[in-house]
């Protein structure tokens, strides 16, 4: 598959009479957006805000990240999601690069997801260097809670593809090109490298924890295989709102780090032949099942090595540690990569899980880690959800206004997929 | 577990508890749910979905419900019982500063019971 | 000038060896030993003010009484830094720098340093609370470890940020730190994984905890036949304690006769330092159950009770001193044609 990437720079967002892209500045015509927006019936209400990188502005509680782009050739957006289906890979994007849509919305009251886009918190989470628009959405009264995730999920997304047609035309600072063939031409341009899978688990265990692929939710599938080209295409959804620090958003999944610094080394150093998703499912019956196949789709592909990244904390370290039992003990080489939760002091066993086959693990912090972050001039979003993020203990509210709160609650903070930059040492 | 109906569910929920008539309800919090689930693997009874959720907040719910064979066997599964036992010591660590959720409750039993939901969907894949 | 006081044992305080090993608690006004080589290493920034000495087996076998001497010396002398040791590879005195630095961080408030062979016993006694600088195992690495402690205690004294374990020569402590890394954490995996394809060294962020496993001894065949013996770590020890077991990181275990008894309760009592004694003092059986095993015994279901109780206190016992113990103990037991044993903890 051939992908070509055009990267438009985005400096800057403002509001303006018409949705386009001029010198990098987007501006966005609210109006438009809003009833865009608005043409679904469940979506009673929109809020439209802008947050930039430095300002005192605080977003919470974030549920999904998403990136404005256009599809110009070669199948169209959200495939079988937002539009028809169509395969996804090839062709040519618009990419509206340094923006972001920012989706804010509590489906349920416990909902964290804080993005600080200045001071302290902004170090933590990758999002506070993006140019955001902020769409806050109300759904219609009643909606049951199922009805009222699916809301305003596809509301974020038909956001993105609203925005992104503004890069229809706009001037391309930078094109980047991902082609790879199939794996018996890649072998045979590359039969000395070794062939490597990365292996992406999604949680799929129900509301507000789960992931689409090409509109299908993962819960229901085997470990499939995709081509790299596929994910960074659009084909790999966030249906998941309660993991704030080490859920995969679905700009996540639009730049999935783990897949460019594969590609990177693509050629050189190894042979990247695929991308499987794993099923985090709940049941142990489930999970024996997703983890021998996706070893055997591995083995089956004859993989030296591979990545496997985890989504989550708690019952899916089993599925991380037993993917990993089975790799090695096939004689795969395996990378995990994983977040921790060694408590406050960082002195306590750090996975709810362990087993001795992972020898080569890349963590993505303590997600107990304690921040402070200062006042906020600005909030976008629900002041209450603060109360929720530094409710639970004692001494979190500090008299100056500033609050401190578990990198737990930090969007993209200990991303899983290897996203941001945070780790854990021991000391 | 041979049949689909031999499970029961172990609960602190009270929406489960009205839902679901196989119900073993436990009067306390998420860790009493998971110390009567412990004892049941540790008297033969098949642990059907894992303890834990999938995040850090859910640990912070008042509420939880874990699947178990209805029936129980001679036959003490080990594995099941070591899931257990270090399952309730990481919810004790992740619980050591923190305290439940309680303005959320209704929240979280909503979720619980959706979550719940969705297991089951998924037990029903596999025993039929 | 900042005030350091400094904690040696009798020998390195030349006052003698191991025959001076129970001297009481002393105090110097004065850089005696390796507290003179430190104050070469910290010269024009601090100074060393005095020199605390005790010997070995008095700080452990009157560690009460030990430590009260020594927080005296130090609230009238009021340092700004208590250092101790290195004590490389020489076990009691490594327990007694653990138990001098630990209860001067925890009650003063004040900056410790101690240094020591990573496999000395007092390591695991205090390295998750104060800083133990690596050290060779004897006293030939004392020109090693004297720089790298005086460089160390400087950057405390003043507050400075501590680096890697690795970076500033301390002993991991086991506290996991959240950090910003140089690259993202995707990049580091697939760099980890080219490592290991192209069979490179790599370092994992996140070792796994290493478990020490013991294979099962077989089922014994016919229980009522059997020689079953009793052993606790729950401190059980006859009344006045006889062998001066200590209450807390054990340095020995001991062995009493239980032949002619129905239970423990009456003569025995517990010294354990790591629970509320009690209902263990009412009725010593709730830790070891010998008055359960002598019942079995007159009923038949074992063949005999061991004729000796074995004993120790498990709480900060150092896992090296917990494996001979247990070797010790095992080796009497299987001499002794005992078939099974009940092993309590607390």
């Amino acid at each position: 598959m051939k992908l070509e990437q055009n990267r438009i720079y985005i400096k800057d967002i403002q509001f303006g009479d018409v949705t386009a892209v001029n010198n990098g500045i987007l501006t966005v015509n609210k109006e438009e957006m809003i009833n865009f927006l608005k043409e679904d019936p469940k979506v009673k209400d929109v809020k439209l805000d802008i947050a930039r990188p430095g300002e005192k502005t605080r977003i919470i509680p974030v549920k999904d990240v998403i990136e404005p782009r256009v599809k110009i050739s070669g199948g169209k957006g959200f495939s079988g999601v937002t539009q028809t289906t169509t395969q996804l890979g090839d062709g040519i994007v618009n990419i509206l690069y340094g923006a972001a849509i920012v989706t804010v919305g509590d489906i349920v009251g416990f909902q964290e997801g804080v993005v600080d886009m200045w001071g302290e918190g902004a170090k933590y989470t990758p999002f506070s260097k993006t140019f955001n628009l902020v769409v806050d959405i109300e759904p219609a009264e009643g909606l049951e809670p199922h009805m009222h995730e699916t809301t305003v999920r596809m509301a974020g997304l038909k956001a993105a593809e609203f925005v992104g047609e503004a890069g229809r035309d706009a001037k391309i600072d930078e094109t980047l090109t991902y082609d790879i063939g199939n794996i018996d031409e890649e072998t045979k341009k590359y039969p000395n490298l070794p062939k490597v899978l990365y292996v992406e688990m999604l949680i799929s265990q129900g509301l507000l924890h789960d992931g689409y692929i090409y509109g299908v939710n993962s819960q229901l599938i085997l470990p499939t295989l995709l081509h790299p080209n596929e994910e960074i295409d659009g084909a790999v959804i966030s249906g998941n709102c309660v993991a704030a620090c080490d859920k995969i958003t679905t700009y996540q999944h639009q730049n999935n780090s783990a897949i460019l610094d594969l590609y990177a080394e693509h050629g050189k150093t190894i042979n990247f032949i695929g991308v499987i998703i794993t099923p985090e499912l709940t049941t142990l019956q489930g999970k024996f099942r997703s983890c021998d196949y996706t070893a055997k789709l591995c083995k089956t592909l004859g993989a030296n090595g591979v990545i496997v990244s985890e989504e989550g904390y708690g019952n899916p370290d089993s599925d991380l540690l037993m993917i990993c039992k089975r790799l090695e003990t096939a004689g795969i080489k395996t990378v995990l990569i994983t977040d921790e939760c060694s408590g406050w002091d960082g002195a306590s066993q750090p996975l709810a899980d362990t087993t001795p086959e992972a020898v080569a693990v890349v963590s993505g912090g303590n997600v107990s880690h304690v921040v402070t972050m200062g006042p906020a001039d600005k909030v976008i979003g629900n002041d209450k959800a603060i109360a929720t993020l530094s409710g639970g203990w004692e001494g979190c509210l500090e008299a100056d206004g500033s609050l401190k709160c578990e990198l737990n609650a930090v969007i993209g903070a200990t991303s899983e997929i290897g996203f941001h930059y945070c780790t854990a040492r021991e000391y | 577990m041979n049949k689909i109906n031999d499970f029961s569910i172990v609960t602190n929920n009270p929406i489960v508890k009205e839902k679901y008539s196989q119900v073993i309800f436990v009067d306390g919090g998420f860790e009493d749910v998971l110390i009567k689930t412990r004892d049941l693997v540790h008297s033969g009874h098949e642990l059907i979905n894992h303890p834990l959720g999938a995040s850090i907040r859910m640990f912070f719910s008042p509420y939880r419900s874990i699947i178990v064979s209805s029936k129980s066997t001679e036959l003490v599964d080990n594995e099941h019982v070591s899931i257990m036992e270090s399952s309730i010591i990481s919810y004790r660590k992740q619980m050591e500063n923190r305290m439940p959720d309680i303005v959320n409750s209704q929240d979280y039993a909503i979720i619980d019971s959706e979550l719940l939901d969705s297991s089951v969907e998924e037990m029903k894949r596999f025993y039929n | 000038m900042y005030k350091i006081l400094y904690y040696v044992n009798q020998f390195f305080g030349q006052i003698g060896g191991e025959d001076k090993a129970g001297i009481e608690p002393e105090f110097h006004q004065k850089s005696i030993g390796p507290a003179m080589g430190f104050g070469v290493q910290v010269k024009g920034q601090a100074e060393v003010i005095g020199t605390l000495i005790c010997g070995d087996n008095y700080f452990n076998e009157n560690r009460e009484a030990a430590l009260e001497y020594i927080m005296n010396v130090i609230k009238e002398q009021k340092p700004d830094m208590v250092v101790a040791g290195p004590a490389f590879n020489a076990g009691r005195y490594g327990m007694a720098c653990a138990g001098v630095t630990v209860a001067v961080q925890e009650q003063l408030g004040l900056p410790v340093l101690t240094g020591m062979y990573e496999e000395n016993p007092g390591v695991d006694a205090c390295k998750t609370k104060v800083y133990v600088v690596k050290t060779g195992n004897s006293a030939a690495a004392m020109k090693d470890a004297l720089p790298v402690m005086g460089k160390l205690a400087l950057k405390l004294l003043k507050g400075e940020e501590i680096g890697k374990p690795a970076e500033e020569g301390y002993l991991p402590q086991g506290r996991r730190l959240t950090v910003i890394a140089d690259e993202r954490g995707s990049k580091r995996a697939v760099d980890m994984l080219v490592a290991r394809l192209y069979d490179k060294p790599f370092e994992t962020e996140l070792p796994m905890p290493v478990f020490d496993r013991v294979t099962p001894a077989a089922a014994i065949k016919d229980l009522s036949k059997a020689t079953i013996a009793l052993v606790t770590t729950g401190g059980i020890v006859p009344h006045g304690n006889p062998d001066r077991i200590q209450s807390a990181s054990a340095q020995k275990w001991g062995k009493y006769d239980v032949s002619k008894i129905d239970e423990l309760k009456g003569d025995y009592y517990t010294i354990h330092g790591g629970y509320d004694p009690v209902y263990a003092n009412e009725k010593p059986d709730r830790v070891a159950p010998l008055d359960l095993l002598k019942e079995y015994e007159k009923e038949g279901v074992i063949g005999k009770v061991f004729e000796y109780f074995y004993t120790t206190t498990g709480t900060g016992t150092a896992v090296g001193n917990s494996i001979k113990f247990g070797t010790e103990i095992g080796k009497e037991l299987k001499e002794a044609g005992v078939d099974g044993v009940i092993l309590t903890s607390t």
